[in-house]
């Protein structure tokens, strides 16, 4: 399997850095469309658990998951700091419940490191692995989880795809 | 590659696609006995443009093809070749490779082979020679009639001594289809007492020019000299120009107060380019054609050209459909602004800022908005005549194909979504439904079958139906199969209403052989998950050696929906208005348990089932509410009437549907969702499926393996 990350070799890009059950994760800048408040989404019927519902986003219907329970991860507790990432994938737009957003990080594809093959349910939805380097850290940005970023494809989570197909 | 050429290119190819369906639907018609010269002329037009384009773009195997065609209908046109069932037949034949030209060219199959087309066509031209003149009373219409007809004028005899200084009277007649684009033309003279009557019919022409009606001309004939005028009299006679969108009652309402002794005519204007006729003619000029027809035409095209011309046709532009769907979203926010608006200032408030006016103004512009997508639904029944006749030869039966209400609007993202399940609808007619001619004659039928395909509106829905008259659904086969795919249970108990249904369950098909026509166990599923995905359900009805009939029941706009805001479990939900019978406060003791899970309402000494939405979706199990301190909702479903227990009823008012798919995907039991006042988004209920299915749970249930 070709990772998608290392086609083009040094190109500079930048990631959104988030926290998630005390792990830092990261995505990449340009699926991002905006960073909104936590608002309780309208649940919806009939959707797995990690689907928190359906929210306004200026007029537009869109789904909040909550990523954390997607990835397997315990649900996130909601607090003043928790938020959405409303992103797009692949035509269609989606808000993810993180922690709390970290960072917008500047990396160099070379940093990246693939993902070890250990043994996980869903292959290619962490693509890689991004060491941080210090400087690119606010100031007060005490840090517990160490330097190291998981970086995510939310495409590969397929939060769009029908679930009735056994039905 | 020249990128305008290949813009110009698209549109002649989506022009080639209209002509197509215009000429289908001529050949259908003429193939059902109507050979009029209308109808002929319609076949006639649409392949000239196809082949004139044709050459245009250097389609050189489209242009031949087209122009032998072209050839043939021109001497049908004329009369020298008589439309026989014979004949008609072969142009359908025709019209089938012409089809197959158009794709090929457009690079979607390989160049068909037109050779035995090409060649029954030639015999026909050939054979023109011999065949029988065409008797005078095969053709109603006296030649020259015709004609005159095709080209959209009515002969008007003295037009010059008309006293009409613009040359111009309106004629009252009476065609078929006019069409309701085309223009009005009114004629006014007030009674002379008009004014004397406090009738001032200044007023009246000031409403009709409010409606867009122009004053075309004044006839002052009547108006005496200076001596004997009296000025209270009104002399004059007006004519006006109305457009064709308006509606006649409102022309009419507008003389409401008019002395009963005036004089008032309105009629429709013909609704024929004339400038087309006139382009036309040169390649009408064909050898064999009666010369004096084509003498007699212009004569009259030049007569009356001006004032068709003056009448302006309907005109029509092509526009962006992302254009109109962003025009439709923009107006559907602007609905829900007006509605936060609504929400947030109080009626005094409202009427000081001319809130209601503005939302009236508001709904206006959605309705038209709404309208401007509302197609007829002939746009997806074109492609079926077409399939009969390829699945016809196909399978060795015999079909013919009615259809019914193909006029019924309805809006275009509707239309786009039916064509698959239709195909698959008539496939299944076909393969499974139509017996062979055999057969047929053996169970003492017609060995022709037939295929009813109608659409009709009844309230917000449309009911689109595939009806056969073949040997109806063998309910022990079915029954047997779905055993065998494990579908139901050996033992399993079906009314023949629930056997029926399980042609629609996935992975069923009962068709010995895969063939390519049905039978690969997909069909009914699809079509029925493309149904419910656009609101809409599957109804089967079944008679076992009379036939089967399918029906699409399906909402008749995707946009806009009149609901009943709910409020359940502290969650809203939008309920359509179209489901709702009554709402009823139960007394205690109205609602009774039957069974721990299952509760019946009495109502007006009938009994009906209840279903507690929060049940249904599985809201708030910890915090049950008795019947008292709930609302039951009568709804109407597929299931009968049933109860919906709720918590209140918060409003009434029209929501803009968003699609849940748009950025998520369809879920049963839901039409989508809307944004309310307060910028919070409500569920739309969609009654059938949550009923149709409320004996399962619809809480989470995870990842489905």
């Amino acid at each position: 399997m070709t990772n998608p990350v290392q086609m083009i070799a040094d190109a500079e890009r930048k990631i959104v850095t988030f926290s998630l059950g005390g792990q830092l994760f990261g995505i990449d800048m340009t699926g991002l469309i905006e960073i909104r408040e936590w608002e309780e989404p309208t649940p919806l019927p009939s959707v797995p658990q990690f689907i928190k519902g359906v929210t306004n986003l200026r007029g537009t219907v869109v789904p909040v998951i909550g990523l954390a329970e997607r990835l397997g991860w315990p649900p996130s507790e909601l607090h003043a700091r928790s938020c959405i990432l409303v992103v797009g994938i692949g035509g269609k737009q989606a808000g993810f419940l993180v922690d709390q957003v970290a960072d917008i990080i500047p990396i160099n594809n070379s940093d990246i490191q693939p993902a070890p093959s250990v043994e996980i349910e869903e292959p290619g939805v962490i693509v890689g692995l991004v060491r941080v380097s210090g400087r690119n850290r606010r100031a007060g940005d005490v840090d517990e989880s160490g330097p190291m970023v998981l970086l995510l494809d939310l495409e590969a989570l397929h939060v769009h795809r029908p679930l009735d197909l056994a039905a | 590659m020249n990128p305008d050429l290949d813009e110009i290119q698209a549109i002649f190819f989506e022009e080639c696609a209209e002509g197509l369906a215009a000429a289908e639907q001529g050949l259908s018609a003429m193939a059902a006995g109507d050979v009029s010269a209308n109808t002929i002329a319609g076949v006639f037009r649409a392949v000239h443009s196809i082949k004139g384009g044709s050459g245009a773009f250097g389609h050189a195997a489209l242009l031949a093809f087209s122009h032998r065609f072209e050839n043939v209908l021109d001497e049908v046109r004329a009369g020298a070749i008589a439309p026989t069932p014979e004949v008609t037949r072969t142009m359908l034949a025709a019209f089938d490779v012409l089809a197959d030209h158009v794709a090929a060219a457009q690079g979607h199959s390989a160049t068909p082979d037109d050779a035995k087309a090409s060649s029954e066509l030639q015999l026909i031209l050939d054979g023109k020679g011999t065949a029988p003149a065409v008797p005078a009373d095969d053709v109603p219409a006296a030649p020259a009639a015709p004609a005159a007809d095709e080209m959209g004028f009515v002969p008007i005899p003295a037009v010059i001594d008309d006293l009409d200084p613009f040359g111009f009277e309106p004629v009252a007649i009476e065609l078929e289809d006019l069409d309701p684009a085309a223009g009005w033309t009114i004629r006014f003279r007030p009674s002379r007492a008009a004014m004397a009557n406090g009738a001032e019919p200044f007023l009246v022409i000031r409403e009709l020019e409010e409606l867009g009606a122009t004053v075309e001309a004044v006839d002052y004939d009547a108006l005496p000299g200076l001596r004997d005028l009296d000025p209270e009299e009104a002399y004059f006679e007006y004519r006006l120009a109305a457009p064709g969108t308006v509606e006649e009652s409102t022309i009419v309402e507008c003389f409401d107060f008019v002395a009963p002794d005036s004089v008032i005519e309105i009629a429709r204007v013909i609704d024929e380019v004339a400038p087309v006729a006139i382009e036309e003619l040169p390649s009408a000029v064909v050898p064999g054609a009666p010369e004096p027809i084509l003498a007699a035409v212009p004569a009259k095209a030049k007569a009356d050209t001006p004032e068709v011309r003056g009448e302006a046709p309907a005109q029509t532009i092509r526009v962006d459909l992302t254009k109109l769907d962003l025009l439709l979203n923009l107006v559907g926010e602007l609905v829900i602004r007006g509605s936060i608006l609504a929400d947030r200032l109080s009626p005094a408030d409202q009427e000081r800022v001319e809130l209601p006016e503005l939302s009236r103004l508001t709904r206006d512009v959605q309705d038209t908005v709404m309208s401007l997508r509302a197609q007829p639904i002939r746009q997806a029944f074109s492609r079926v005549p077409r399939m009969l006749r390829d699945l016809a030869a196909e399978t060795h039966k015999q079909v013919t194909l009615v259809t019914v209400g193909e006029h019924t609007e309805v809006d275009k993202g509707v239309i786009e979504k039916i064509g698959d399940p239709l195909t698959h609808m008539i496939r299944n007619a076909v393969d499974h439904g139509i017996e062979s001619p055999a057969e047929r004659v053996a169970a003492g039928k017609a060995a022709e079958g037939t295929i009813r395909l109608s659409a009709e509106q009844e309230g917000a829905r449309i009911f689109v139906r595939v009806s056969d008259d073949g040997r109806g659904i063998d309910r022990e086969r079915v029954y047997a199969k779905a055993v065998e795919k494990n579908i139901i249970a050996p033992d399993a108990l079906l009314t023949d209403e629930e056997i029926d249904q399980l042609i629609c369950a996935p992975g069923f098909s009962t068709a010995e052989t895969v063939s390519n026509i049905s039978g690969r166990g997909v069909g009914m599923d699809v079509v029925r998950s493309n149904v419910e995905a656009l609101g809409g359900r599957i109804e089967i009805s079944s008679v076992p050696g009379q036939g089967t009939s399918f029906t699409m029941a399906l909402p008749l706009t995707l946009a806009i929906l009149d609901g009943m805001i709910l409020r359940c479990a502290g969650q809203r939900f939008v309920l359509p208005l179209a489901n709702v019978v009554e709402a009823v406060r139960p007394d205690p003791g109205q609602v009774k348990p039957m069974s721990p899970t299952t509760e019946v309402i009495e109502i007006r000494g009938a009994y009906l089932p209840v279903r507690r939405l929060s049940d249904l979706f599985g809201l708030a199990a910890n915090d049950r509410r008795s019947p008292e301190e709930s609302l039951v909702i009568i709804v109407d479903s597929e299931a009968g009437n049933v109860g919906l227990m709720v918590d209140t009823i918060e409003d009434r008012r029209e929501v803009v549907v968003k699609s849940l798919d748009e950025n998520f995907r369809p879920i049963r039991g839901l039409g989508g969702a809307t944004v309310l006042g307060d910028g919070s988004i409500a569920l739309i209920l969609d009654v059938d499926a949550l009923l149709a299915t409320s004996h399962h749970s619809f809480t989470a249930k995870g990842v489905a393996a």
